[in-house]
């Protein structure tokens, strides 16, 4: 259990406590000004100049630990992998509607397909009224939220809650975005700086059931090309999966191409070696 | 900004002058993401107004050429060959020994050194 869950937690999962749901967390001192620039028309400056600074707050790469903090007490905006039933569980928790918008690491990089993140409420309306050039976004509710969660899970794209600050009184989640490892900024410097808070690693790690698997695929496993993290490790001699829980980020996207259901989700916490590991 | 990283890595530089409104060409954009390290990007010089002169397109919005995550970048050129302002210099780092290393150890997460010094400070 990583700090957020242990003091924000309550009992559960920090992204999945109602307390930090609350609304006038978002207007609350250090969550305000991050939900304000994500919602206004600041969102740019906010999220691209984070980016192209990073390579100038971290000269020294052995030593991660000052960006790290950097991202959640300056910048005030970290996210963690989820799988997509907590996803689901996340949009049951936020009260509509919900804001489509684009994904500042595709549009801002020169990818065309950008209409990737899910804003909750406190941003949606001052993002149409303050960014009228961005005609893709649109209010979409619950329902086609959910769809469109599900519809991110079979193409192979990472859901991840970003939060807009932690401070004593909590961690309010701001947005769900969906993005590949290759193209998250944040994520990117998880794994080639090591910045924790940019990305942390969901809340569970994949299992292979190794009889379902020797009997599946044999030999073309298709859970493999989904699994950008490079976690999963293919024997042929064996004709079975292994998973380097050390790599695995607890995505599931590697169980939702499973066809044998081969694979399934266990609690990080269940692996003792596992435990320090976010 | 005069900067050295201690830990080697490139480091594109870009003449804002010589290159103008960004978003109007965005040509190393798109060949640093068709070459693979897609390290090049592009923001807003700074934001645009809101109300009545709020820009209707993003291409009314004067952007500049970004950088980010240089250790993904391999130093194959082709943004300079892109480039038909010549606005974009590479330079490679030179081979270094390691550098002195910060010690984990004396640093608490609060952003406090050991001898009191703030890192972050809050205020």
């Amino acid at each position: 259990m990583c700090r957020y869950c242990v003091e924000y937690g309550g009992g559960t999962k920090w992204y999945l406590n109602p307390d930090n749901y609350r609304d006038e967390l978002y207007t609350a001192e250090v969550h305000e000004p991050t939900t304000r620039m994500l919602g206004g028309v600041l969102k740019n400056t906010f999220e691209a100049g984070a980016m192209s600074n990073v390579d100038f707050m971290a000269p020294d790469l052995y030593y991660s630990g000052n960006l790290s903090m950097a991202l959640e007490q300056v910048t005030a905006h970290g996210g963690q992998i989820v799988p997509l039933e907590d996803a689901l569980k996340i949009i049951d928790l936020c009260h509509g509607p919900f804001l489509l918008a684009h994904c500042a690491c595709r549009r801002y990089f020169g990818r065309k397909d950008v209409i990737r993140c899910m804003y909750f409420w406190p941003t949606v309306e001052t993002a149409l009224k303050e960014r009228p050039w961005e005609k893709d976004s649109r209010v979409i509710s619950k329902k086609e939220a959910k769809e469109l969660e599900r519809e991110f899970e079979k193409k192979g794209f990472l859901h991840s809650i970003w939060h807009a600050g932690v401070n004593f009184d909590g961690i309010p989640p701001i947005v769900i975005c969906h993005c590949t490892a290759t193209d998250c900024i944040p994520t990117k410097f998880r794994l080639s700086y090591g910045v924790m808070n940019g990305q942390r690693k969901g809340e569970y790690v994949s299992m292979v059931d190794p009889v379902k698997c020797r009997e599946g695929c044999k030999d073309y496993p298709v859970c493999m090309q989904r699994c950008q993290f490079g976690a999963m490790r293919y024997s042929p001699a064996d004709r079975i999966l292994y998973i380097d829980p050390q790599a695995c980020f607890g995505c599931g996207l590697c169980r939702a191409a499973c066809p044998h259901g081969a694979i399934k989700l266990v609690d990080r916490l269940s692996f003792p070696s596992l435990v320090d590991t976010w | 900004m005069e900067y050295t990283h201690i830990t080697p890595r490139p480091l594109i530089t870009v003449d804002e002058e010589a290159c103008g409104n960004a978003i109007l060409c965005l040509k190393c954009v798109k060949a640093c993401l068709e070459a693979g390290p897609n390290v090049i990007g592009f923001m807003n010089s700074e934001p645009p107004p809101v109300g009545e002169n709020a820009p209707q397109r993003l291409e009314d919005i004067p952007h500049k050429i970004i950088f980010s995550g240089m250790v993904n970048c391999n130093g194959c050129g082709k943004c300079i060959e892109a480039c038909p302002k010549g606005a974009l210099t590479l330079q490679m780092p030179e081979p270094q020994v390691p550098a002195a290393r910060v010690q984990h150890a004396d640093i608490v997460f609060c952003g406090t050194l050991r001898d009191g010094t703030k890192v972050f400070p809050r205020d």
